[in-house]
């Protein structure tokens, strides 16, 4: 039996074999530990390093418009931010459906956002403080709030185009695109490290990445000229039922934009609500026939050319006929103006007294001027979306189209390329790169960028200027344009009626758009406005009633605000060719 | 015989190499536990508490056991497998409890709370070299050798893996199987056994879908990082910045509620991480002390059953540190074993202390190999 019992050195030996596999085994793990602790250290700390650190984005508060003065146009006011850490949320199908109903979301959508693999989420962005306070009485876990800041115009829809507006983080219209790169909030980043349930590590350290800062804009705008040109647009909407009425009124002597607005407009703060036709600054973006404010174009080129003088006419027997096609004169009905000067025929409309100026320049002269007042190219204003207007190839223009060209059409151009022409035309001929920003500040009040009036080239001479200046005067006075005459001032422009072209290519018999640019005062011009009024609907239908009111209302509240003391008329005013 | 009379000092070295672990222990429980304490039980002490108060009863515990004949256990061994299924069957009385999870492992008697299969491993050693060193034993043959003490073994696995608690069951039937091995179950027993384990094996791992994810994802943990792969991934994220020298005592930012359990079964990770790849292996060499002494008291111990019992007492202590670390570095599946001496754990640490009391009692008779042959 005995032989058969356990032995001492059986267990001897098998005790020796474990110990030694023990000793070998443990010697593996340190080299697994090895492998862990010191080869593969970095990358694992890398992944561990995602982990615990949580980055949430810095950001600096959004750059301010101002007027030239200095008037708020755009700025910020406080909202909150509702967010979620899902790590936090122990019920979240209870939250979702206590939260969706104050917020105005679905409870899915919630649900959705707060089971999120994520540290943080952002459930609704930019709520109002009522919204946040409602939220933070459920005193729900894990639902966090940031503070962010929104967008806020003061004027409501005032220069509603003209600013643009701004989605959840960066300008997406207007000067808010345009300058984004100035107004935009910085993003700077805060990395942190945090537990398992997403909350910060109080004693371990953060790292910043600060934001770079935002500037803000001085705008070369006049907020209460803007206001009074609004306030005027308003009523003619209400009065004539445009599709569109629109002005833009520049400062002669820098090119710096006073004011500029279309109607209909819209409220940038809720601009989805609005037609995005609404949204673009029209006298910018909206190219159309001229109409006969193009003749003081064809009138530039005959003076600077001197063919204009004293004693150049025109017999106008109320039509004319390029390549046998009739061309009318609005006085075809009573036979025409007759005999009739250069000069006159400005003041006159007289469209056959055009076609034959314009056959005397030539078509090479005449679209050498039409482009050196910058007509067929975009100005450069610092507003997105411009237009450049078409005008013919002069290579393949026949004399018929430098007949309509010569009075405004058969080709389109822009508002503003009208108001910088007419400005080259009464500064002794420069023609100027308009405007809309005229400082940008950064934080400290500093200007990182200062805008000096730029000269693109000068068109006419300033004997040219001086006489066109007169002319404009005399439509103003004795012409089509006497509806738009201020009391007390001396004013000068230009009135059009142009066609409209329907989406057939014809021309709409009962669609005109009434224009009118003129410029005050006359001796030394501080604004030129240009006004137009499209497809009017109800009332009367012509400049006289529209475009003319409108244009003297704007530029009468606007002297008045900027103080030009009324000129005396001396006697023989009237009669321009005394003067 | 009368050598067992002649008691001398117990072996020191052993001694302090567990008074050490269990320092390491108590620091790293509590650097492991006290955000999660602070947090679960609003008290960040919560955990050092117990397992210092575990501790305390543990060394009073082991003292008594060291100044105890080992000798007389093995007239009580079969009073010991008995009061060990006594306390296994009480489980499924009113008196078990899963401490709120869903695992029934505790008895709980008024302000005392056991868990009787931490028990269980010491039981089965005892009862198992008193078993194999009866003289009247047939090594050789399977039925009269070592089959009575695996039929009990296979017993108790069955209780405590009901509970469930298969990586304690494992190390209850590892307690069995160390002494039987060492007692010198022939290779062709051990080779058919293992062969006949392999279908409940495989059984028992597929019929809980959780076990076929733990092999899974140990195969490659990062295929379901939220799900069972998590553990392992959150153990190297602990191990890996833990680097040369770690991040310094307190500072795991693993133990935020990253890892789980970190005070318990993934507090090796929490080491790794504030100790760093240093401090980890300083702790295994401390073990390897202490299985070194242990080996040595075996191989010295006056009698068989001396023998047996510190053998399966020290490598049972050995296996478990083994799969522990094995686990925490993600070389083997996730068995839900803990740290001996260090992991935090009421019945883990005193039964554990109570067998090292064994140990050292044993110690104090150990002879040179020269008398032992002797005495052979």
């Amino acid at each position: 039996m005995a032989d058969f019992a356990v032995s001492r050195s059986t267990v001897r030996t098998r005790l020796i074999a474990v110990f030694i596999l023990t000793v070998l085994f443990t010697l593996l793990l340190i080299g697994r530990l090895a492998w862990i602790q010191i080869v593969r250290a970095d990358e694992l700390y890398e992944q561990a390093w995602e982990q615990w650190n949580h980055i949430i984005p810095v950001q600096t508060a959004r750059g301010s418009i101002y007027d030239r003065h200095g008037r708020l146009l755009a700025g910020n006011t406080s909202a909150h931010t509702v967010a979620a850490i899902p790590l936090q949320i122990e019920d979240p199908l209870a939250i979702s459906e206590t939260l969706a109903p104050v917020l105005e979301m679905e409870p899915s959508a919630v649900y959705d956002l707060i089971t999120m693999d994520r540290s943080a989420v952002y459930i609704k962005r930019k709520v109002s403080t009522e919204v946040a306070e409602k939220v933070r009485e459920l005193g729900l876990s894990g639902i966090i709030f940031f503070n962010e800041e929104r967008r806020y115009y003061p004027g409501g829809n005032l220069a509603s185009q003209m600013l643009g507006f701004v989605g959840m983080d960066q300008g997406w219209a207007g000067l808010e695109i345009y300058y984004e790169d100035y107004l935009g909030s910085g993003f700077g980043t805060m990395v942190y490290p945090a537990d398992r349930k997403g909350r910060q590590l109080p004693h371990d350290f953060h790292r910043y990445t600060l934001p770079q800062e935002s500037y803000n804009l001085y705008l070369s705008v006049d907020e209460t000229i803007q206001h009074i040109l609004e306030k005027e647009l308003a009523r003619v909407m209400e009065q004539s039922a445009p599709k569109q009425a629109m002005a833009i009124a520049v400062d002669p002597n820098t090119g710096a934009v006073l004011a500029a607005a279309s109607k209909p407009d819209f409220n940038p703060e809720e601009y989805d609500i609005y037609d995005p036709e609404s949204w673009s600054l029209a006298p910018v973006t909206s190219s159309f026939e001229p109409g006969s404010t193009m003749k003081m174009v064809t009138v530039a080129a005959m003076i600077e050319e001197g063919l204009f003088e004293p004693a150049g006419r025109h017999y106008c027997k109320g039509y004319t006929s390029v390549n046998g096609i009739k061309i009318n004169c609005w006085t075809v009905d009573r036979g025409g103006h007759g005999d009739i000067s250069f000069y006159q025929s400005v003041g006159a409309s007289c469209n056959p007294a055009f076609v034959e100026m314009s056959s005397l320049l030539g078509k090479e002269k005449f679209f050498q001027y039409l482009k050196a007042f910058g007509f067929g190219s975009i100005t450069g204003i610092d507003y997105p979306g411009e237009a450049s207007g078409l005008i013919f190839d002069p290579e393949a223009v026949g004399a018929l189209e430098l007949a309509t060209s010569s009075f405004g059409q058969g080709i389109s151009v822009t508002p503003i390329q009208q108001v910088m022409a007419v400005t080259a035309m009464i500064n002794g001929g420069y023609l100027l790169q308009p405007y809309l920003v005229d400082e940008i500040l950064n934080e400290d009040g500093e200007a990182v960028y200062k805008r000096e009036p730029q000269v693109v080239r000068q068109v006419i001479s300033k004997e040219t200027s001086l006489e066109l200046i007169d002319l404009m005067e005399s439509v103003i006075l004795n012409g089509t344009g006497y509806a738009a005459a201020v009391e007390g001032y001396r004013v000068a422009g230009k009135t059009g009626t142009a066609e409209k072209i329907g989406t057939d290519g014809a021309y709409l018999t009962d669609q005109f758009v009434y224009s009118l640019v003129g410029f005050a005062p006359l001796d030394n011009p501080r604004i030129v406005l240009y006004v137009a009024v499209d497809g009017v609907t109800r009332g009367p239908r012509l400049g006289v009633h529209t475009s003319a009111p409108l244009f003297r209302n704007i530029m009468e509240d606007t002297l008045n605000y900027l103080q030009v003391s009324p000129t005396e008329l001396q006697p023989g005013q009237d009669n321009p060719e005394a003067d | 015989m009368d050598n067992l009379k002649t008691a001398r000092e117990s072996d020191n070295t052993l001694l302090l190499a567990v008074l050490i672990l269990l320092a390491i222990g108590l620091i790293m429980v509590f650097s492991a536990s006290f955000v999660v304490a602070g947090e679960n039980h609003g008290d960040p002490y919560h955990f050092l508490k117990r397992q210092a108060m575990w501790v305390a009863l543990g060394l009073l515990a082991m003292y008594l056991f060291s100044r105890i004949q080992y000798k007389k256990l093995k007239k009580l061994s079969l009073l010991i497998i008995l009061l060990n299924f006594i306390l296994l069957g009480l489980i499924f009385t009113g008196f078990g409890s899963g401490l709120g999870t869903e695992a029934k492992r505790w008895l709980v008697f008024g302000p005392v709370i056991v868990q009787p299969s931490e028990f269980s491993k010491l039981a089965f050693i005892i009862f198992t070299a008193a078993y194999m060193s009866s003289r009247s034993l047939n090594i050789k043959n399977f039925w009269t050798g070592s089959f009575i003490p695996l039929v009990l073994v296979c017993g108790a696995f069955y209780m405590i893996n009901l509970q469930p608690d298969l990586g304690t069951a494992i190390v209850v039937l590892a307690s069995c199987a160390l002494v039987i091995i060492f007692a010198g179950m022939p290779f062709s027993q051990m080779a058919g056994l293992s062969l006949l384990c392999l279908p409940p094996l495989a059984y028992f791992t597929i019929k809980e879908e959780y076990r076929m994810q733990r092999i899974f994802t140990y195969i490659d943990p990062w295929t379901e990082p939220t799900g069972s792969g998590y553990q392992i991934i959150q153990s190297l994220y602990a191990l890996g910045p833990g680097h040369l020298f770690g991040a310094g005592l307190g500072r795991s930012t693993q133990k935020l509620f990253y890892l789980p359990e970190p005070h318990n079964d993934f507090i090796f990770a929490v080491i790794g991480e504030e100790l760093g790849f240093v401090g980890a292996v300083v702790i295994l060499l401390l073990y390897l002390v202490l299985v070194w002494r242990g080996f040595l008291v075996a191989q010295k111990a006056p009698d068989l059953f001396g023998s047996l019992l510190a053998g399966g007492i020290t490598f049972i202590i050995a296996a478990q540190v083994l799969i522990n670390v094995a686990v925490v570095t993600g070389t083997i599946p996730v068995t839900g074993i803990n740290l001996p001496f260090i992991s935090a754990g009421g019945s883990s640490v005193f039964f554990t202390l109570i067998s090292i009391g064994i140990l050292l009692n044993i110690s104090r008779y150990t002879q040179e190999k020269k008398t032992l042959k002797e005495f052979k």
